[in-house]
């Protein structure tokens, strides 16, 4: 296997009894990536995660994680990556300190402990709280705190900043970006389409267990339908704009038209150049709204 | 391995710590009426006779309570796997499933611990916990054996609890192995709860009841020696039991090493509904 791929999976399915959780799933992350697991509940994305760990297994095709099965060697798996369930439980006997410290016994004390004061000042969790008594975002907190810990090689996160506040959602992302610059590959899953398009170089849609896209954020956003709207100094005729290969004209009145371009922008530019423009401005759609056109499939929302 | 039976034993402190000190002040309490007991034994012989023999069968040996393994077996060994027997099977149900249900497991085996040793963490766990609630029991047996004028070691008296700590364990185990085979632990504690509960009462009635004794030879608490294991100890049944367990044990842990964990609050079993809701009337 390239050692450049930290994780890869070909062809997995997993099924509930009658529910397909996974119809497929082929994937590919690259050493040093941020990649961004999207998709909305129920799509696969927990159920693809937790087969990378051998939690579960799957019912067919199969998987390879830092270079190693995860069903033939799962310890030495879980011993190289950070995990963050997406339904994180933890142990209400415990303060927060108890919790890490036992998870760290789990991995033989491998954290180290300036770190992780370090990290709970950041995140401002206080480390002597008993966890009984934490909200729902200080758990994630203790939860993000715990995949980070032993600094490993491969962060593996559910939905890593549910339940934070704006605030923390940042510093969370702002965390794995630097986790990413010390050489840790980060494979996150979210439905918070603008925190994947802020840290994620690439993204994978999944679809009712099937991934339907994997692409760099930039290129998918770039090779995208965008708008121009155009007004025009004096009165024209804006349908002639339609010529252009790849141009929509989706409305248009005497002084302004509003054109829908597929591809390159070059052709509409050197068609406007004939007429007397005021202004242009083009919108770059958001991954939101290209995320939402996967979905949008006979006027339907996907699962 | 150890962090796990570490957790498992801090988490079960209290739990432990309860059963074995109730069973310990029962100990002495109980032991405080021997003397007396054997002090009026004529009279008494003379009372239980005019009980049915039924009754005084369903208990033991009743004629023989006036001996030390007589009385320890009517006064307290006769009915412990009862009682200890729900204290094992919701500990053997909860072992792992109650982590997995609350959600709390999904976490831990993404940790670098390998099934088998979370489960045997968690089995030498309940081995130890089941110890030192007996354990404390003997104490108390023994504390309050020296105000009476039975005559008993504190090995004798040790031995009881050998057949009654290998009955708790197949409880255990039985009922951690329907927590791997049921869809919820409460499901898998009260199937392993009617056994205990329909050993204890087919092997009782068996005795006054020869028709039951086939259906006695299939019934855990068949082989239990209760006080009598004072006299020495059944080795046959001692580890046919043992061995029981231990299939059941092994069982459990080859499920274990090849069933998905579910996450919290997933496939839980509920009471099937009998009757259907009505529908939430329209706007």
């Amino acid at each position: 296997m390239d050692e450049t791929v930290v994780i890869l999976a070909q062809g997995l399915t997993k099924s509930y009894g009658r529910v397909r959780a996974l119809r497929g799933v082929d994937l590919e992350v690259h050493r040093g990536e941020i990649f961004g697991f999207l998709g909305p509940n129920g799509a696969g994305k927990t159920t693809t995660i937790r087969c990378l760990l051998d939690v579960i297994r799957p019912d067919g095709g199969h998987a390879r994680v830092l270079g190693l099965d995860p069903q033939v060697d799962p310890v030495a798996v879980r011993a190289r990556v950070g995990y963050l369930p997406g339904e994180l439980r933890l142990d209400d006997s415990y303060t927060v300190e108890g919790q890490l410290r036992f998870l760290n016994h789990l991995r033989s004390g491998k954290a180290d402990w300036e770190f992780v004061r370090q990290l709970s000042r950041r995140l401002d969790l206080e480390l002597k709280t008993p966890i009984k008594n934490l909200s729902k975002g200080n758990k994630q907190k203790v939860g993000v705190l715990q995949a980070l810990m032993h600094r490993p090689e491969l962060l593996l996160l559910d939905e890593p900043t549910f339940g934070l506040d704006p605030l923390m959602q940042q510093e969370v992302l702002g965390l794995l970006s630097e986790m990413q610059a010390a050489g840790t590959t980060v494979f996150f899953s979210s439905h918070i389409l603008s925190e994947v398009q802020e840290v994620a170089g690439r993204v994978g849609i999944i679809r009712m267990g099937k991934l339907v896209e994997v692409a760099d954020v930039a290129a998918l956003i770039s090779r995208s339908l965008r708008r121009a709207r155009v007004r025009f100094k004096e009165q024209v005729d804006a349908r002639e704009l339609e010529r252009v290969p790849g141009v929509r004209l989706l409305s248009a009145d005497k002084l302004s038209a509003l054109l829908e371009v597929e591809g390159e922008m070059n052709g509409l530019v050197k068609a406007l150049a004939a007429f007397p423009i005021r202004d242009l401005d083009t919108e770059r759609p958001s991954l939101e709204e290209i995320f939402l056109a996967y979905y949008a499939v006979d006027g339907k929302e996907g699962e | 391995m150890f962090t796990v039976f570490r957790q498992s034993l801090a988490r079960s402190r209290a739990t432990v710590l309860g059963w074995g000190l109730s069973l310990a002040l029962l100990s002495m309490y109980l032991m405080t009426f021997y003397d007396t007991l054997v002090e009026q034994q004529a009279g008494l012989q003379q009372l239980l006779a005019g009980y049915p023999p039924e009754l005084m069968s369903f208990f033991g040996s009743g004629t023989e309570m006036f001996t030390p393994q007589g009385y320890l077996t009517l006064e307290f060994f006769s009915y412990m796997p009862l009682v200890l027997g729900i204290y094992a099977v919701l500990a053997g149900s909860g072992l792992l499933a109650s982590d997995e249900e609350n959600g709390t497991l999904d976490l831990v085996l993404a940790h670098p611990i390998s099934r088998s040793r979370l489960f045997l963490g968690r089995f030498l766990a309940f081995l130890w916990d089941v110890f030192v609630i007996l354990a404390i029991s003997w104490v108390g047996f023994v504390i309050g054996m020296r105000w009476t004028h039975m005559e008993l070691s504190w090995g004798e008296l040790a031995i009881p609890f050998i057949p009654l700590a290998a009955v708790l364990l197949l409880f255990g185990s039985l009922a951690l192995l329907g927590s791997m085979l049921l869809p919820a632990r409460r499901l898998a504690a009260m199937l392993a709860g009617l056994v205990v509960v329909g050993s204890f009462f087919v092997t009782s009635l068996a005795r006054v009841d020869e028709n039951l004794e086939a259906v006695a030879r299939f019934s855990p608490l068949n082989y239990y020696q209760s006080g009598d294991a004072v006299l020495g100890l059944n080795w046959g049944w001692l580890l046919g039991l043992i061995g029981v367990s231990a299939l059941l044990a092994l069982l459990a842990w080859w499920l274990f090493e090849r069933r998905d964990i579910r996450v919290g609050g997933e496939g839980n079993w509920r009471v099937p509904m009998l009757w259907k809701k009505p529908a939430p009337a329209e706007k």
